[in-house]
């Protein structure tokens, strides 16, 4: 595999996953394939990826931690949900869907403005509980607001688009998302916001507007969350307040920590897979059995983040890893080296002055001028 | 990489072992039925469990009685419940799936909120539903849904007509602001009060557990108005009870049925306590007494309340109304689809069927689905 | 005197959270992550309670009962669930605690049913101060964190483990090459951060007596805000900011027009306070290494 082409499929992957899928289903619900309840679930797998994708920009590349996605969403769930309702009678149901995204996701993004300024100030813990305290915020105040504005305890009603091509809109935002996305991170831009995560201040210290770039990761992020939640007003017929609370927003973080952080292939998938279990389980444990489902996920959530992050099980991990049944057969490509994967498992990085010092003043290895160091130049 | 592909694989596999690739045009779900399906939607775990089990298990004995009595016509009857936990977003997987299973008839949801979203969901395929419980005014909105509660908005109306005419100048309100159930009420309670009686109010909201402040507001209320569920109710009492004065009275709504199994002892709460409600569960008297000895017989008294009682109602209703149909001439067999049945049913609940069960005698429903029965005022405990 | 009154509901509300914040504020001080499990150690706890005073023990009986259980259910989630992600990211910790409280909580379910349990501990009273009754619990419970809080912070100053603690909190590497087993100290705090959740349990049901398996998760996440607003990892910071929050709650809740914002007042405060102190009102600030 050259080198080109190597980059080529890292680069694309995400888009051709994503697309596959959106062709193919497409091609199913056309051909009358699809029973109500895959066009739910595609629905919930499409909203839970975009959702995913967009808090990975801020947890996985940024590298803060942020309990507040759900808060977004609900924003964009409230407003774009109202302007569908005020605008889909005069306007019909195509002009007010892209309006209402619009909204939705401009009206979010601007929340994310707000919610990235304390970014600046405040550092990991700290910030998360920010966030989880803004997104309670956002959903009292929605539940508590006047009753005619947006429906009270009861929720605001909501149109609900038709179910077979709902789908089909959600995986075109998916890939735009995602296209947004990876041309921000591939980009000088994204080397500077990875910077920002591995090291704020030596980031600063190259001269990298950091304010800038959180600002610009958490606007980017919560737009889309926005979006992902307008999707969400118009795949249920009402909006209510206490489905976006913390609970929700961590569900999404388990999603991109179990995708791998700064993976975004890793999230999509991991979105995929933990929706698809939780309909499966929900369906599959009815009536008295229902009481197990949340002791098999909660069980299954524990040991796959045990078994994926254990240090001590590393070398358990590498030994029965399956890429080593096919590299076996193949040579090794040193053009994939994942430069946008996030190395969790590192410590983090410290100079020792102490050492640095301690070289450079050695008395048994005199400076010899006549021998420069073979790497300086 | 190639544990990328792996995962990719199975990501679409266990997507594609959801889907039951059917084809959804005309589909006939009920083709292959042998049993009638009775499904519904509640929160079997999470914080709102004891309402959804409650109505699981007084739903799946009335089953059982009509399985054994010799069901309809011979054919058993099959319940479904699936899990909501209380949350909107899963309503509509386990309407789906329940439809797709064969789902005939159903009741509905359990509570308020993932109800609002069956509503809507219910109508587009036309299946009949009739709710124990799911008692938001705007359940019933469209033709193919009914309730068997009362509606929030006409607790609230008649409650604020019982307060108006005890002639008082002052009462106190305490409701759970963040609840659609309590705050429907509150609203119509609100409206409906008679102009001239001042109103002390005080609201808690989530799960909170120390009503000091509560309290403190309300303290010089002789009558005090509680649209909230037992549990806060037995909670606010029992930190009240030296706090309020002895001779203050607490009225509640049917969500305070439960409220006596809370306490060992209740004659610790010094106040009087009622409730204006379609069952008690310490009858001793009538069909709910024969409906509480069996339910505690098979499922102890820790899920015994007004949600079970009228989930038991609905399976029953919902089989003398396929009965009276039957009778008049009305094609019922094993394999009619939803939204047949649906039609069916539709009419008999519309028309001059009426039921006589553990929750109200000639039960009654409006054409709008709200059900039309007496409201009893149950003193649970007199002042001491 | 209404003022009085205010503030005696509020100290009633916050003591239970500042007793709660002890607990989550020693764990994230020492072990650095944040134990969202810690509430549903708590509800743990309370079942514990109700099982031993079921069977007609006395309360102290119960609340011995209620410690070990909990001490010992907190050393095991740590040793099954924590202790092998040592050294791993913090997220990934995050989410296996996440994991765990969903755990306890379907457990707690399945095993005592989802109807909620009384659990009638002691009824101690009233006392008349001019002329309002107010709960002896209350004080009680205030002066039972305050003497926690002290004695803790004695702990953590004066004794070889306590010192130890600061150490592996300030640097865990750092404290391993100089002969504290970090290990072992990590697994204390959650000892003795899980024992202070039966005592909060035990506190939380005097004056509340109604268990649910969801008994614990609410108070958690306000008493980990509590414990935020003090400066986490403070001990004398998480009782301020219990007793802070509880006295925002009971004025919110004095008036009706914004009690049904309380949750997001007191979310708000924490933002605000978090803006003018990044690290909370004691919260020792910590200069960055590069």
């Amino acid at each position: 595999m050259s080198k080109l082409k190597s980059i080529k499929w890292k680069h694309y992957v995400n888009y051709i996953l994503v697309g596959i899928a959106a062709v193919v289903f497409t091609a199913l619900s056309f051909a009358g394939e699809l029973n109500s309840s895959t066009l739910v679930l595609l629905e919930k797998v499409t909203i839970a990826v975009m959702l995913a994708v967009s808090l990975s920009l801020v947890v996985g590349f940024l590298g803060e931690l942020s309990l507040g996605h759900a808060g977004f969403m609900c924003v964009g769930a409230y407003l774009g949900g109202k302007a569908a309702v005020l605008l889909q009678p005069s306007l019909g149901e195509w002009p007010a869907l892209v309006i209402s995204l619009l909204v939705g996701g401009a009206v979010a993004a601007v929340f994310g403005v707000i919610i990235g300024l304390p970014a600046l100030r405040l550092r990991g813990d700290y910030l998360a509980i920010v966030t989880l305290a803004f997104g309670e915020i956002v959903r009292t105040v929605f539940m508590n607001a006047d009753e005619d504005l947006f429906g009270g305890t009861l929720g605001l009603s909501t149109p609900r688009f038709d179910k077979h091509y709902l789908f089909i809109i959600a995986f075109v935002l998916v890939l735009l998302c995602l296209w947004v996305s990876q041309n921000i991170i591939r980009s000088k831009h994204g080397r500077a916001i990875t910077a920002i995560r591995d090291n704020e201040i030596a980031a600063k210290a190259t001269g990298i507007n950091v304010t800038k770039y959180k600002l610009v990761v958490f606007t980017v992020s919560s737009f889309f969350a926005g979006i992902a939640g307008v999707l969400y007003s118009y795949s249920n017929t009402t909006v209510q307040s206490d489905v976006f609370d913390y609970n929700y927003s961590i569900a999404i973080l388990v999603m991109v920590v179990l995708g791998g952080m700064g993976n975004l292939t890793g999230s999509i998938i991991a979105a995929t897979v933990i929706i698809s279990a939780q309909v499966f389980l929900q369906t599959g444990l009815t009536g008295d059995l229902a009481v197990l489902q949340n002791v098999v996920y909660a069980l299954i959530t524990i040991v796959v983040v045990i078994y994926n992050n254990a240090p001590s099980l590393k070398g358990f991990r590498d030994k029965y890893n399956l890429g080593n049944l096919v590299k076996k057969f193949r040579k090794p490509d040193p053009a994939s080296v994942h430069d946008d994967e996030a190395k969790w498992d590192r410590v983090p990085t410290k100079i020792d002055m102490d050492e640095v010092l301690s070289t450079d003043i050695q008395p048994s290895s005199p400076f010899t001028p006549d021998k420069p160091d073979k790497g300086a130049n | 990489m190639f544990k990328k592909v792996f995962a990719v694989v199975m990501a679409v596999a266990m997507m594609l072992s959801l889907c039951a690739c059917g084809g959804n045009k005309g589909a006939d779900y009920t083709a292959e039925n042998t049993e009638y399906v009775i499904g519904f939607s509640g929160p079997l775990t999470g914080a709102a469990a004891v309402y959804g089990v409650a109505v699981k298990n007084a739903a799946q004995m009335a089953v059982d009685e009509i399985n054994a009595a010799g069901g309809f016509d011979g054919v058993n009857f099959k319940l479904v419940a699936t899990d909501d936990m209380h949350d909107a977003t899963k309503v509509a997987t386990n309407y789906y799936s329940m439809l797709e299973g064969g789902m005939q008839v159903s009741l509905g949801t359990v509570t308020t909120g993932p109800g609002l979203e069956y509503t809507n969901l219910s109508e587009e395929d036309n299946v009949f539903f009739l709710t124990p419980s799911a008692s938001g005014d705007d359940i019933p909105a469209n033709d193919n849904g009914f309730q068997m509660c009362f509606a929030d908005g006409n607790q609230g109306k008649v409650a604020a007509d019982y307060v108006n005419s005890l002639g008082m100048t002052k009462i106190g309100i305490f409701y759970k602001s963040d609840d659609a159930y309590s705050n429907g009420i509150y609203k119509q309670f609100k409206e409906n009060l008679k102009e001239g009686i001042e109103t002390v109010e005080a609201v808690f909201t989530g799960d909170a557990q120390d009503f000091s402040a509560q309290i403190s507001n309300l303290k010089d209320c002789t009558f005090i108005f509680m649209p909230i569920y037992y549990q806060p109710a037995s909670v606010f009492m029992t930190q009240a009870k030296d706090i309020i004065s002895a001779k203050a009275v607490y009225y509640g709504c049917d969500g305070f049925d439960g409220l006596a199994g809370q306490f060992e002892d209740f004659t610790v709460i010094p106040q009087e306590v009622s409730m204006l409600s379609h069952f008690d569960s310490n009858a001793t008297t009538g069909a709910a007494a024969d409906f509480i000895k069996k339910y505690t017989e098979k499922f102890g008294t820790d899920t015994l309340n007004q949600f079970g009682a009228s989930a038991y109602d609905c399976v029953y209703a919902i089989f003398n109304a396929m009965k009276a149909a039957k009778a008049a001439g009305k094609d019922v067999s094993v394999t009619i689809s939803a939204t047949d049945l649906c039609e069916i049913l539709k009419e008999q609940f519309k028309g001059d069927f009426s039921y006589s069960g553990v929750t109200g005698d000639d039960i009654t429903w409006e054409d709008n689905g709200y059900v039309s029965k007496e409201a009893v005022k149950y003193t649970l405990k007199t002042a001491n | 005197m209404e003022y009085l009154k205010i503030v005696i509901d509020g100290l009633s509300i916050g003591s239970t959270y500042a007793m709660i914040a002890l607990g989550y504020t020693m764990v994230y001080g020492i072990a650095k992550m944040l134990n969202f499990a810690h509430g549903d150690v708590i509800m743990a706890g309370g079942y514990a309670m109700y099982v031993t005073l079921f069977l007609h023990a006395p309360w102290y009986v119960a609340l011995a009962a209620a410690v070990i259980f909990c001490t010992v259910l907190g050393i095991t989630v740590e040793k099954v669930a924590y202790k092998p992600l040592r050294g791993a990211s913090p997220l990934a910790v995050l989410i296996t605690a996440i994991g765990v409280s969903s755990l306890l909580q379907s457990l707690a379910q399945i095993i005592f049913g989802s109807a909620p349990k009384m659990v009638g501990i002691a009824d101690l009273g009233n006392v008349t101060i001019a002329g309002e009754n107010i709960p002896i619990s209350t004080f009680v419970t205030l002066g039972c964190s305050t003497v926690i809080m002290l004695v803790l912070t004695l702990f953590v100053k004066f004794t070889r483990t306590g010192r130890a603690m600061i150490a592996v909190s300030e640097d865990r590497d750092a404290a391993q090459l100089m002969g504290v087993d970090s290990n072992k100290i990590i697994t204390i705090t959650f000892a003795i951060g899980s024992a202070l959740a039966a005592f909060a349990a035990f506190f939380m049901l005097m004056k509340s007596p109604s268990l649910t398996n969801a008994f614990g998760a609410m108070p958690g996440i306000k008493a980990f805000t509590a414990a935020v607003i003090g400066g986490i990892g403070s001990i004398p910071g998480a009782m301020l900011g219990g007793i802070l929050m509880g006295v925002v709650e009971a004025v919110a809740l004095k008036f009706p027009l914004i009690a049904p914002y309380t949750d997001a007042i007191e979310f708000l405060i924490l933002i605000v306070i978090l803006l003018v102190r990044p690290t909370g009102l004691i919260g020792k600030k910590r200069r960055e290494k590069v």
